[in-house]
């Protein structure tokens, strides 16, 4: 059995300023982080891998060359096989161009399903998992919370998903696009003492459009048709910052505000 | 005779010497009584590799203590003296399958406050906040002021050659001892007398402080006393651009002869987390200025003209009474100590680790350069750092210390954390300090994990390390493993290579 994990690296919004004077974002020293709803479906992968050791994953993710130690922590992990679609002419890409070159690499592939987050972290559209399954004409679904480990196999799965404040179960039939949320609890395994600084780059897989050979005019800012109209950061007027001691006043003075908020 | 016949036969000897009540063999109790702070992630995760002590043992006085050592000496028994339990190299690290720790618990009392001659004799077991209050009360100070006052005890303070944050001005612990008591493996006591000073051959105080268990018990100390005047402190806070403004600052104040008590030079990233209501992702210099009035002033304007002297590098003054409030602040209690083990339960995570340094003037800005570089360049696992800074926070007319602190996300299993993450970082600093002729250990001492550069530290002056050891400790009972390197335990315990 083969499965893709489709991920991607975000950087980690705890990370981000916003300057009051300015009104932007500070992006600086900002780490990257493997997009938490996909490191669940790669967590997943990992341990239906325990279980069925046959079983073949390949990581895909499009970023920055930048990623690659942490894609190589995944090789680290067991994951078999990780390719990193890096290109400066893919930068800017919408999440429609997103999904074309994503497509274009993995309509190529065989696998029997392809395992992924329900949305990212920084652009928060859930666009792209919807957009491949069009694309590669595969059914899809979002906010998958656990997948029955016993029905997983070649030919389908049964989940749950989360719809408002219900769980619904489905059998899916594969090939499919199977989207998880990280409230799935599923966790990464540690990487072991003796492959923390493993040689995986056998393993990992450099594309760039020489490969996919994309017409200019689908990929990258020509190739986006988002047309943004305006952007603007959210206007966060800067607090009036008061600080306080850590004496009986502080105290009171916190206890009223957080009382007066309602937490308390 | 089988190692658990052996331990059932020292816990009953250790009873008939003391008392049923005094020798505690509770399973918790011993696994915490295994580790010191150095593998905190791994005993908050229940992935501790060292055996267990057999017994703690609390002594009620020198005699006591006497007859425990005796009795390990001649039956070849490892000995850990412990006293506050916030030892963080190591020293408290048990590597023997036969250990006893002797606790200064019972050896609580504060002998007495004499401030007509300006000195206190306490035991080793008094926690140095019990001290400090009873001394405030009068008006008085140790000067002492470790951030892990709330929890150390003075006989561990001594026994490591601790150091406060007011050290600019106090000095560190070694300055501050005028006399003490400490008893030998072969069951000696010696009483060193208070005088103020006195040319009667070396120092033999100095065998004694910063033994970290490895040579003698120490049961009890005197200290200076130090007239305190929180009234008259004054503090100073500025934002720089980098942290070599910041030693300059350090500097340019001591060499000019004054004596701020505390006086902290913070890089970026450190600032940030000390300071991140009002560092502005600058680094930031701060001074404190304490004693009589005229003192006070007169440190507080060499400061002032120190700054301005160095004014391209300030960015900005900071509210003085932000930095009053840190102060008031920072110490960690057993409270902190314990919600960080709880923290370390649930998360792939701890509040990080620090390696503390120190060298002349001209060599500190090398080896943080330095270090900084090779971090970033060689560490395996950069790209999962989440802090890597620090601050000078301790100088000198000569120099100053460096405080590295660094933190990490943690991907691998708690028992391997400080083999991936902490000993590559650690030996980065420790190679680049010792490269550049500073001191890899300011002010935590040596414990156990620093051991494999003992011999490089002391260089040819090993040799005189060597022999108190050979004289005092013959059959090498005293904590197996601190400060002399003993190859078997840094395979077992800190390489894994078995
Ligand atoms: C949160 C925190 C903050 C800290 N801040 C500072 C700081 O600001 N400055 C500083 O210098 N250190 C600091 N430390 C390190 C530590 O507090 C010091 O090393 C302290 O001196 C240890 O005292 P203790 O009583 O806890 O000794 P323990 O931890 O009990 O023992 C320390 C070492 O001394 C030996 N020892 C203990 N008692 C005796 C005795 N009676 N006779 C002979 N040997 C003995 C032990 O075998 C061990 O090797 C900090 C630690 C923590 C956890």
């Amino acid at each position: 059995m083969k499965i893709i994990c489709l991920v991607k690296y975000v950087p980690n919004v705890e990370d981000i300023k916003y300057d009051y004077e300015e009104n932007v974002l500070i992006r600086d020293n900002v780490k990257l982080i493997l997009n938490p709803d996909d490191a669940a479906a790669v967590a997943y992968s990992l341990k239906a891998k325990e279980v069925n050791p046959d079983l073949s994953i390949e990581v895909l993710t499009m970023g920055p060359k930048s990623v690659r130690p942490f894609v190589e922590d995944l090789l680290r992990r067991n994951v078999n096989k990780a390719t990193i679609i890096s290109d400066p002419a893919f930068a800017g890409s919408d999440t429609y161009a997103t999904s074309k070159i994503l497509a274009s690499y993995l309509k190529e592939k065989e696998y029997d399903c392809i395992l992924t987050g329900s949305k990212s972290l920084d652009g928060d559209t859930a666009h792209v998992p919807a957009q491949l399954g069009e694309l590669l004409s595969l059914n899809q679904m979002s906010n998958i919370i656990s997948i029955d480990q016993d029905s997983f196999n070649e030919k389908s799965a049964i989940i749950e998903v989360e719809s408002g404040d219900k769980t619904l179960t489905y059998r899916m039939s594969f090939p499919a696009i199977l989207s998880f949320r990280k409230e799935t609890g599923y966790e990464l395994p540690y990487i072991k003492y003796e492959n923390m600084s493993l040689d995986v780059s056998d393993k990992l897989n450099f594309i760039s459009n020489e490969e996919l050979q994309l017409d200019e005019d689908m990929i990258g800012l020509k190739g986006s048709l988002t047309r943004v109209a305006n952007t603007y950061n959210k206007n966060f007027k800067e607090k009036n910052k008061i600080v306080v001691k850590n004496d009986d006043q502080g105290i009171d003075y916190v206890y009223s505000f957080l009382k007066k908020k309602g937490f308390v | 005779m089988s190692v658990i016949e052996k331990e059932q036969e020292v816990v009953e000897n250790l009873v008939d010497l003391l008392s049923e009540e005094q020798v505690n063999t509770n399973n918790e109790d011993l696994y915490e009584a295994s580790v010191d702070r150095y593998k905190k992630y791994a005993f908050a995760r229940n992935a501790l590799d060292v055996p267990q002590p057999v017994a703690i043992v609390y002594p009620n006085s020198s005699d006591e203590v006497s007859k425990l050592l005796q009795f390990c000496n001649e039956e070849r028994i490892n000995v850990i003296p412990r006293s506050g339990d916030t030892s963080t190299e190591g020293g408290l690290e048990n590597w023997k399958d036969i250990t006893v720790i002797i606790d200064a618990e019972n050896l609580n009392r504060i002998v007495d406050i004499d401030t007509y001659n300006m000195q206190a004799t306490v035991q080793a077991g008094v926690p140095l906040e019990e001290l400090e209050d009873e001394l405030r009360e009068k008006g008085f100070t140790t000067g002492h002021s470790p951030q892990s006052k709330p929890v150390a005890k003075m006989g561990g303070l001594v026994a490591t050659r601790s150091i406060g944050q007011l050290s600019t001005l106090y000095g560190g612990i070694e300055d501050m001892v005028i006399g003490l008591e400490c008893v030998f493996p072969d069951g000696h006591i010696s009483k060193i007398k208070n005088v103020p000073r006195r040319a009667g051959g070396p120092d033999i105080r100095h065998i004694a402080i910063g033994n970290e268990g490895t040579l003698c018990y120490i049961t009890e100390v005197t200290v200076k006393i130090f007239k305190h005047y929180p009234e008259n402190n004054k503090f100073y806070g500025y934002l720089t651009e980098d942290i070599e403004t910041g030693i300059k600052v350090l500097r340019e104040v001591m060499v000019n002869g004054y004596r701020p008590s505390v006086a902290r030079a913070y890089s970026e990233e450190d600032a940030k987390q000390h300071f991140y209501h009002f560092s502005k992702d600058k680094c930031v210099l701060i001074l404190m200025a304490e004693g009589p009035e005229n003192i006070v002033e007169a440190t507080g304007e060499a400061v002032e003209e120190a700054v301005d002297k160095f004014s391209d590098g300030i960015i900005e003054e900071v509210d003085s009474e932000l930095i009053e409030n840190w102060f008031n602040n920072l110490n960690w209690s057993q409270q902190d100590i314990e919600d960080e083990y709880e923290g370390m339960k649930e998360n792939d995570s701890h509040a990080g680790f620090t390696t503390e340094i120190s060298a002349d003037w001209g060599t500190i800005p090398i080896i943080y350069n330095n270090v900084m570089e090779r971090i970033k360049n060689e560490f395996p696992r950069a790209h999962e750092l989440t802090l890597l800074g620090g601050h000078s926070s301790h100088s000198y007319i000569n120099g100053t210390n460096l405080y590295f602190v660094y933190n990490y996300e943690i991907n691998c299993a708690p028992e391997d954390e400080l083999r991936v993450y902490h000993h590559p970082i650690h030996k980065i600093i420790v190679e680049e300090t010792l490269k550049h002729g500073g001191s890899m250990c300011h002010h935590h001492g040596i414990g156990k994990y620093r051991s494999q550069w003992t011999k490089e530290e002391h260089g040819s002056a090993y040799y005189m390390l060597e022999k108190l050891k050979e004289v005092f400790d013959p059959n090498g009972i005293m904590n197996y493993g601190s400060i002399y390197p003993k190859e078997d335990g840094i395979k077992k315990y800190i390489k894994k290579e078995e």
